[in-house]
């Protein structure tokens, strides 16, 4: 009431005194309203509450919700650490049986001791060993059979080798012969050379630890060099080279083989009579490493690429050459139709090129070869045929048609460069002990490879926050370290056929997860959209919004002192 | 090894197959046709065909079967395929019946259809889609568009060409691309299918700029297996490329292409016309006499002769000119030329490793190549305005004078038409003009039709009609333009939306080889938005919420208070505060400027 009552009188003195001055109007007549009620300031209190309690608990979750992205959980540790190594130390356990039928059992055994130890001390690369152990009689037998797959039915480990020891008259010093077919090593050693028992190092037991050690030398030097990454080895430069050329491991290879010829012949080969002679053979032996398609093709006139550099007459070599560095330019890749075949696995391209008859025989020039690789992709080779001269007008041309004789240099060199590709060592020279340790080779290197996608795949995920990631990549890395570690329990246990397996499996799941195709897509979303589509919306609604609670905050705390104030 | 035993073939035996049109045994031949066409046109016909047995296919030795496509077929499980590349539009009026009977062409655009082996038509699609997706690798065309909206299973208008041993697992599918843009760069691919790529033979005469630069033009690949009654199957290759080429424009030079106006007193104009002027001319249509040479029609000579089709020996001729006996015809030497006893056709056997030129000499003639009347015109046209509805008419007219024709008409709508087959109506006109309408159901001997589904399939259409002698048919129905979604609109959505060509196939006799004409493809205008849409609806509805925030949200919050006090509260704020800062401020400058004074 009295309130009123001043407000009443002030204004009619201010009515009165405007009149009178109006300078001083200014400081008097501008009237203070009422303080508001207490009611009204809870009530806008509580009004900005609700607004903003709506945001809080409603628009926010939902905005989080329809917003976020799906990121699975991924093991980002244990990835990491597979990458780095730190969980698993390949080893290679190799086991090699010993038989001696012509030892006594003591004998023998003081034999593989002996030798054992020899190779102990021989070795310097203690991830890969070999394990001797003395064959049963009965082994020997069946064991044979099992060799040429590199895979053992049971549980043990796979025998890598068996070592035939046998006395033979008329040697002054052990032999060793190795056989190509199979995984057997006969030593042969004078009668006089027997061991005895008490002798702590004999000859014998030093002959036959360092032919093991030259036949596994490659080996070790390939592994050491895998496992250490590509940068430490006695001759990292050579391995480096032939790793480079082979194809990546896979499950299927295509193997295209095609006649090429810039003129009209020859048409047709006996290709068919040709792969079942020269090579099937060989295919067969990788069958328990890889599986192979064959196709062929015949295509004429295909010309050398403008751009290429032609051949060469040389004089004294009457021939006509390619310079080396040349050779890459060989393959006319735009119009020669060498697409890579359909389906999965890569496809390995053989070409057989029979010059034009004016540009026969053709060579490389430094070194009279005929055939090359070209690392990754296949081989080609130059068959020069006898020419044929036809009777109406003198000229010479190439014969219509390509015996399977005339095809048999060619396909022999295809089979050497296949291997190649592949990745065989080229040491020892029996075949089978090749894919024996071209097997633990691929596993080493798989395993490694599949390591190192893990932790790509870890840095990945952490450094691009905005990618999502599906359920199936978080299922694809759990196989994938699973598989990693099942592998690496067979190396260790020597079942390499088995490890290769898994390590298969944990290359192509680690590959699935890395290349998944959904986790690209929200990557190239910008964050400058979002606010062309925010902005319109919460420009106007947010600016009032923030304006009030920050009074109201104001407001709050000033009371808030207020009391404490009044309080003291 | 084929070769040398094909080698040892009598002679006559030889060209007694190649003149059986199914017939197997040459392992590759290849063939060209000139044909002179009303308007100073030429039709050139080039076909290749190559076959490789059944056994070395299945083993995946190639030799005059390409690689690239046969490991396509196969790994499709694709029994039998046909390949269509065209532009440009076949003028029956004045050229007659169409190359091949209609059998190597397809609509505007790129067509395709296969058998495919599976299961069940769910296997049959996926391979369907592995086939369209490898082809569209192979050919550089966008046949990887081909999906589920644009396949159609045909009924009754397509029956496979090959001998199929098992007909009950094959699936047919069919798949129309009718705004794909035909150019070299499927030239290119299709070229390198042959065992001479371009560079022997008459395929020398390729060039990607006459071929695609003529009237009309279609490129096609078959492949079908083959089993003679005597011997072992073959899968067969069939290529060919048939062009109508404009004799004039084609003779113009390729560093001068631009067309010129012929000087005034160098126009033949027609006499028989009467003139207001001298500037004035009404062309006189040339008798079709004139001049041209491979050489000048094509940009090229041909280069001798692809050897191994030359291997089938002297009596079969790969290069045949249609012009009357009378005609002078010039060519290079070394060529043997025969004449075929109906007057018109001669054929040249082509020595090996010589170019050949062949050149007509201009001539005035009396004589004209007969041209075959084709069985039935079809003319096809969207009718009706206005962006909801519209119309489809097709013209059918029947030539004959005597006997109905039977065809079939298959047409494969896109899903947003839709089309009301309750409006099916016929009229037919008779030779006097006189014009009546009768219920389709008279006309219509059978029907078969699968609706549209939104986005995931056309609409496909079957009938099969008849159409008495000398009369012509008008078939029209209702449909209703689809309002499609924002993405679903191509960039140039305004251009309007091809529609497929239909596809005729006319009943002659019982095992003669079918007829086929397509009708020129369609534009649809659909209802198009402005595709500004979705950012002026996020401004406009943030705006009214804003409003509406603002509004409601002040009244809740705001403090209702007089004019006056007003004034005194706002005193109190920032801009309160900030005036009676600058009014301070600007009396203390005042004050020091009176004190300098």
């Amino acid at each position: 009431m009295t309130d009123k009552f001043e407000d009443h009188e002030s204004r009619h003195s201010s009515t009165s005194l405007k009149s009178v001055d109006n300078a001083d109007n200014q400081n008097s007549a501008q009237r203070v309203p009422p303080p508001e009620t207490p009611e009204a300031i809870q009530t806008r209190f509580r009004v900005i509450a609700a607004f903003w309690a709506v945001i809080i608990f409603l628009g926010f979750p939902i905005w989080w919700k329809t917003t976020s992205i799906y990121r699975a959980h991924l093991p980002i540790q244990e990835m990491t650490e597979w990458s780095e190594g730190k969980i698993c130390r390949p080893v290679f356990p190799l086991e090699i049986q010993i038989a001696a039928p012509a030892l006594q059992m003591t004998e023998s055994q003081h034999l593989v001791r002996t030798t054992q130890h020899a190779l102990d001390d021989l070795n310097e690369f203690a991830a890969h060993h070999l394990r001797l152990k003395l064959a049963n009689a009965t082994d020997l037998s069946d064991n044979g059979a099992s060799m040429l797959s590199g895979q053992n039915t049971g549980d043990g480990a796979d025998t890598a080798l068996t070592v035939r020891v046998l006395s033979e008259d008329g040697l002054s010093t052990p032999r060793s012969e190795l056989h190509a077919e199979t995984t057997q090593l006969d030593i042969f050693y004078p009668p006089s050379q027997v061991p005895v028992p008490s002798s702590s190092n004999p000859a014998l037991s030093v002959f036959i630890a360092e032919e093991l050690q030259r036949l596994y030398s490659e080996e070790k030097a390939t592994i050491a060099y895998i496992l250490s990454g590509g940068t430490s080895g006695p001759d990292a430069e050579s391995i480096s080279r032939r790793l480079r050329r082979s194809m990546k491991y896979a499950d299927t290879y295509h193997l295209s083989f095609s006649l090429f010829t810039p003129g009209a012949a020859p048409t047709s080969w006996d290709i068919e009579a040709a792969i079942q002679e020269y090579l099937a053979p060989l295919l067969f032996a990788f069958t328990p490493i890889s599986n192979f398609t064959i196709d062929t093709q015949v295509q004429m006139y295909a010309t050398f690429s403008p751009m290429a550099p032609p051949p060469l007459f040389d004089e004294v070599e009457s021939a006509w050459t390619l310079k080396k560095e040349d050779l890459s330019a060989f393959i006319n890749a735009a119009e020669w139709p060498l697409n890579p075949s359909i389906g999965n696995g890569p496809t390995l391209n053989f070409v057989l090129y029979v010059p034009d008859p004016s540009q026969s025989p053709m060579v490389v020039k430094e070194n009279r070869a005929s055939s090359w690789i070209i690392p990754q992709w296949g081989g080609v080779f130059l068959l020069n045929p006898p020419l044929e001269t036809t009777d109406s007008s003198g000229s010479r041309t190439n014969p219509a048609h390509l015996s399977q004789d005339s095809l048999r240099p060619a396909f022999m060199t295809f089979s050497h460069q296949l291997l190649t590709l592949l990745g065989t060592p080229a040491t020892p020279s029996s075949l089978p002990l090749r894919l024996q340790s071209m097997i633990r080779v691929r596993a080493a290197a798989l395993l490694l490879s599949a390591s190192s996608t893990m932790g790509s795949l870890a840095r990945l995920t952490e450094s691009l926050p905005s990618i999502p990631i599906p359920a199936t990549v978080a299922a694809s890395v759990a196989k994938t370290l699973s598989q990693l570690s099942a592998t690496c329990s067979h190396l260790r246990e020597g079942r390499f056929g088995a490890a290769l397996a898994s390590a298969r499996i944990a290359e192509s799941e680690a590959e699935r997860s890395f290349f998944e195709k959904s986790m690209v897509g929200q990557v190239y979303f910008p964050d400058e959209h979002k606010v062309a589509v925010y902005l319109p919306l919460l420009g106007p609604v947010g600016v009032p919004l923030i304006v009030g609670l920050m009074k109201e905050v104001k407001r709050l705390v000033a009371a808030w002192k207020a009391r404490r104030l009044s309080k003291a | 090894m084929r070769v040398s035993s094909y080698l040892s073939l009598p002679l006559a035996l030889a060209s007694a197959l190649w003149s059986h049109a199914t017939s197997a045994s040459p392992d590759y031949s290849e063939h060209l046709l000139l044909q002179p066409l009303p308007q100073s046109s030429l039709l050139a016909s080039f076909n290749f065909r190559g076959n490789t047995s059944q056994q070395s296919y299945d083993n995946q030795h190639f030799q005059y079967f390409p690689r690239a496509l046969g490991q396509i077929l196969q790994h499709a499980s694709t029994k039998e395929l046909h390949l269509r590349f065209t532009t440009g539009r076949w003028d029956a009026e004045n050229w007659g019946s169409r190359p091949w009977n209609g059998s190597k062409e397809g609509g505007t655009g790129v067509e395709l259809w296969a058998w495919i082996e599976a299961a069940d038509d769910e296997e049959a699609f996926a391979k369907w889609i592995t086939l369209t997706q490898s082809l569209s690798g192979l050919f550089c065309a966008s046949l990887n568009f081909i999906d589920s909206t644009r396949t159609t299973r045909p009924v009754v208008s397509f029956e496979p060409t090959g001998d199929h041993k098992r007909l009950e697992n094959l699936h047919l599918l069919h798949g129309t691309l009718p705004g794909e843009v035909v150019c070299t760069e499927n030239l290119t691919p299709f070229l390198k299918l042959l065992p001479c790529k371009g560079k022997a033979g008459i395929s020398t005469l390729f060039d990607g700029h006459k071929l695609f630069d003529a009237a009309w033009q279609s490129m096609s690949v078959d492949t079908r297996p083959v089993c003679p009654a005597d011997g072992d199957c073959v899968v067969q290759i069939e290529q060919t490329v048939d062009m109508v080429l404009d004799i004039e424009r084609s003779k113009r030079s390729r560093s001068n292409p631009i067309p010129r106006a012929v000087p005034n007193d160098q126009l033949a104009c027609d006499p028989s016309k009467s003139y207001n002027s001298d500037d004035t001319c009404y062309p006189l249509e040339k008798a079709s006499g004139r001049a041209w040479s491979l050489q000048e029609v094509f940009g090229r000579t041909l280069n001798g002769v692809c050897p191994l089709a030359a291997s089938e020996g002297e009596s079969e001729q790969p290069i045949c000119l249609r012009v009357p006996d009378e005609r002078q015809v010039s060519y290079s030497e070394g060529v043997v030329e025969h004449r075929k006893a109906d007057g018109y056709t001669r054929c040249y056997a082509l020595s090996p490793s010589q170019p050949f030129d062949l050149s007509v000499q201009e001539q005035d003639i009396q004589q004209e190549v007969p041209l075959e009347e084709p069985v039935l015109h079809a003319e096809r046209t969207i009718v009706g305005h206005g962006q909801e509805r519209g119309g489809m008419r097709m013209i059918l007219a029947n030539p004959s004078k005597t006997a109905h024709v039977d065809f079939i008409i298959f047409e494969s709508l896109p899903w947003y038409l839709r089309p009301y087959t309750h409006t099916l109506q016929a009229k037919i006109t008779d030779a006097n003009g006189t014009s009546r309408e009768i219920p389709a159901s008279e006309l219509v001997t059978g029907t078969f039709y699968r609706p549209a589904i939104d986005r995931e399939r056309g609409t496909q259409l079957e009938l099969s009609l008849s159409v008495p002698a000398a009369s012509t048919v008008t078939l029209t129905y209702d449909f209703e333009k689809a309002i499609l979604r924002y993405t679903e609109y191509p960039p140039d959505a305004n251009r309007g939306f091809n529609v497929a060509p239909a596809v005729i196939r006319i009943l002659s006799a019982p095992n003669a080889a079918p007829i086929y004409i397509r009708s020129t493809s369609l534009l649809l205008p659909l209802p198009t938005p402005d595709f500004s849409m979705p950012y002026n609806v996020i401004i406009l509805t943030s705006t009214v919420i804003a409003l509406a925030f603002g509004t409601v949200f002040n009244i809740l919050v705001r403090r209702v208070v007089s004019v006056d006090e007003a004034r005194a509260l706002g005193a109190r704020t920032l801009k309160g505060r900030i005036l009676s800062k600058v009014v301070v401020l600007r009396d203390r400058l005042q004050k020091k400027q009176t004190k300098v004074e």
